[in-house]
């Protein structure tokens, strides 16, 4: 018999039961989509998570929380932990075991994206040994003069500034916080680094200084004026060390010292991988009970069907279909059923999961990848293999439950 | 070069036997020996149990007699193997009392299915299942499932089904037995010309007297113990 026509009698099956069929669908296609959303999920946030916190070798800051350290430093959310002196960053950049020490600032934003003061010296960083700069400036230049600002990607994209526009900051990292006299000017916007720093507004942070003194009123400065040495303090050090023993050496140096403290984020992100492993098991378990009542309801639906269908097997019998055809068309019902549940339910996952991301992105914009990776494709694929197997096994338990078409007594 | 007079069915020695849960054998069948030839009308007749419907599954090789030899184009049916559906597929024709037609599919496609299963292509099974609908006078009728025919409309679909593919050998189990007389006469007109047509061999099985009239030969079955006869050319 020509597969042509099995598929076609297996497909009219299905369509003449529109409802048995939507139900068993929607069954395998939420079921699929639970255990799309919980790996991208956890798969992309992992990734986020590691290409955020990549450029971040080494955080200096004053002493306080090292989680509250790293949520302010690399994910631009919380409050900064405080702040440390310009002369403790200055030691920083002239240790021997530093490559670079890079000062940075916050506590300022302009529409909810964080201002972060630095230097230049943040254009060396990279984001892993061998990789490209971390921030790359794609269209304009990096700050020079007075109040000049160069914009994260979504930054750009989101407040709609461009290169030229103007616009001051405020106290604080809510919009409600008291707007500064200073206006700064866009002269560049970065690339993309899927990150939450494209959230960023990159801005001078001798600038910072100049303008909480004249804020303050503690110091008339004007723009041309160099603040004084002691207004001069930093929230964070980013420190690329020269080597890894050199980092190691200089963690050391700082676990005695009671005003500041040394971070490695990546040990943060490690421990908060541990926790996301423990829900992830959880979760794992009950995709597992999920899928597998699925499965049965696929399997209960199939032989239903099958049983239900004897006397059309006979009939396809007699016109010379043999049993092997008559397996087949049961099986690629249950095969059709479940492919339809598996794509509609890698969609609706896909699509969940990109929801949910933009979500994330948008509040921290911790960005996933939405691809199709290998790993990825075994969920639909080891679905897919279940259940035909499964189709398989109803023809034989119909067969054995005396649904075979038989002739004679 | 075959000749047309030879006999294209041979039977001998038939008998089937099922095997009852108490491990006993009971013969539902015994026919000693039968020829027909192409283009022959036979009707096999009876009392219930008397073997007609087990006699129509072995010739359509649905299952295997327990003894005894059927021979059809030269070919002895025990020895088809796997290749039975195929043989099936592409040489017999059937027809039950009712429940012929696929009811998912609509007149058509349950005509194509049955050419489509006989290794007809695509395009052939639809000009002929057409040339077959019409033939039936049921045009009107070639999209509508089974159900929302009348039993008339499905025993003409069912006699189009089973010719289809031009089969040698078509086999009707009592093909009128839930017919009134004026669908009687219409549904049998149509499968002696059609059969007539492809000289094909015809087998009914059936109680009714008034089918014996239309046949060439009738084969008398009896309960556990059988004869064959010729009947008169009706």
């Amino acid at each position: 018999m020509r597969f042509g026509v099995i598929s076609r009698i297996s497909l009219r099956h299905l369509s003449s039961r529109p409802f048995q069929t939507f139900s068993v669908i929607s069954v395998v296609a939420l079921s699929t989509a639970l255990a799309v959303v919980l790996f991208l999920l956890t798969q992309g946030l992992r990734q986020g998570l590691v290409r955020a916190v990549e450029p971040f070798d080494i955080i200096v800051s004053a002493k306080g929380s090292p989680y509250q350290l790293v949520l302010n430093t690399v994910f631009l959310q919380d409050a900064p932990v405080g702040n440390i002196l310009w002369s403790d960053c200055i030691d920083l950049s002239d240790d021997a075991r530093v490559e670079s020490a890079v000062p940075m600032g916050f506590g300022d934003s302009y529409r909810g994206f964080p201002i972060v003061g630095t230097t230049r010296e943040i254009l060396r960083i990279r984001a892993s040994a061998s990789g490209r700069p971390w921030l790359r400036v794609r269209d304009g230049r990096w700050f020079e003069g007075k109040y000049e600002a160069v914009l994260g990607a979504q930054a750009a994209s989101v407040s709609g500034l461009t290169i030229g526009g103007k616009f001051r900051t405020s106290h604080g990292l809510s919009d409600t916080g008291d707007e500064h006299d200073e206006t700064y000017e866009v002269t560049g916007i970065l690339s993309e680094v899927m990150g939450p720093y494209d959230r960023a507004i990159f801005v001078n942070i001798e600038d910072i200084w100049a303008m909480h003194k004249t804020r303050a009123g503690t110091i008339k400065t004007r723009i041309a004026e160099e603040p004084p040495m002691d207004s001069r303090e930093a929230t964070a050090v980013l420190v690329q060390p020269v080597s890894y023993s050199a980092a190691y050496n200089l963690a050391a140096s700082y676990q005695r010292d009671t005003r500041m403290q040394l971070v490695f984020p990546a040990q943060a992100a490690i421990r908060l991988f541990s926790i996301m492993g423990r829900s992830e098991n959880f979760m794992s378990i009950i995709v597992h009970i999920v899928s597998g009542f699925a499965l049965l309801v696929t399997l209960l639906a199939l032989y239903w069907s099958a049983a239900d269908r004897r006397t059309e097997r006979l009939l396809l019998h007699i016109l010379g279909a043999s049993r092997r055809d008559l397996i087949i068309i049961v099986w690629l019902e249950g095969t059709f059923l479940i492919m339809a549940g598996v794509i509609v339910g890698e969609i609706l996952g896909r699509a969940g999961v990109y929801a949910i991301f933009r979500l994330l992105s948008d509040a921290a914009a911790i960005e996933a990848p939405i691809s199709l990776t290998l790993r990825e494709a075994a969920i639909p694929a080891s679905i897919l293999a279940i259940g035909s197997i499964c189709s398989l096994s109803v023809t034989i338990i119909d067969r054995h439950m005396g649904n075979e078409p038989h002739i004679g007594r | 070069m075959s000749d047309s007079s030879a006999p294209i069915l041979e039977i001998r020695g038939l008998r089937h036997d099922y095997r009852q849960p108490d491990g006993s054998n009971q013969q539902a069948l015994k026919l000693d020996s039968l020829e027909a030839r192409r283009g022959e009308r036979l009707v096999v007749s009876g009392p219930s149990g008397s073997g007609k419907t087990t006699l129509l599954h072995i010739l359509a090789a649905l299952i295997r007699p327990t003894h005894g030899e059927v021979i059809f184009s030269g070919q002895n049916l025990n020895g088809l193997g796997a290749s039975r559906s195929t043989w099936r597929a592409a040489s017999v024709g059937y027809i039950f009392q009712e429940m012929n037609l696929l009811p998912d599919f609509d007149i058509l496609d349950n005509l194509l299915i049955a050419a489509e299963i006989s290794n007809i292509s695509h395009n052939a099974a639809i000009e002929r299942a057409k040339s077959l609908i019409s033939d039936l006078v049921l045009t009107d009728r070639m999209r509508s499932r089974p159900r929302k025919l009348s039993l008339g409309e499905q025993q003409r679909a069912a006699v189009a089904r089973a010719v289809i593919h031009s089969p040698v050998l078509v086999l009707a189990d009592e093909p009128t037995a839930s017919l009134d007389a004026d669908n009687t006469h219409i549904v049998m007109k149509l499968l002696l010309r059609l059969c007539e047509e492809s000289q094909s061999l015809l087998i009914v099985a059936t109680h009714e007297e008034t089918l014996k009239k239309l046949a060439s030969r009738t084969v008398l079955l009896e309960k556990a113990k059988s004869s064959s006869s010729y009947g008169e050319l009706s």
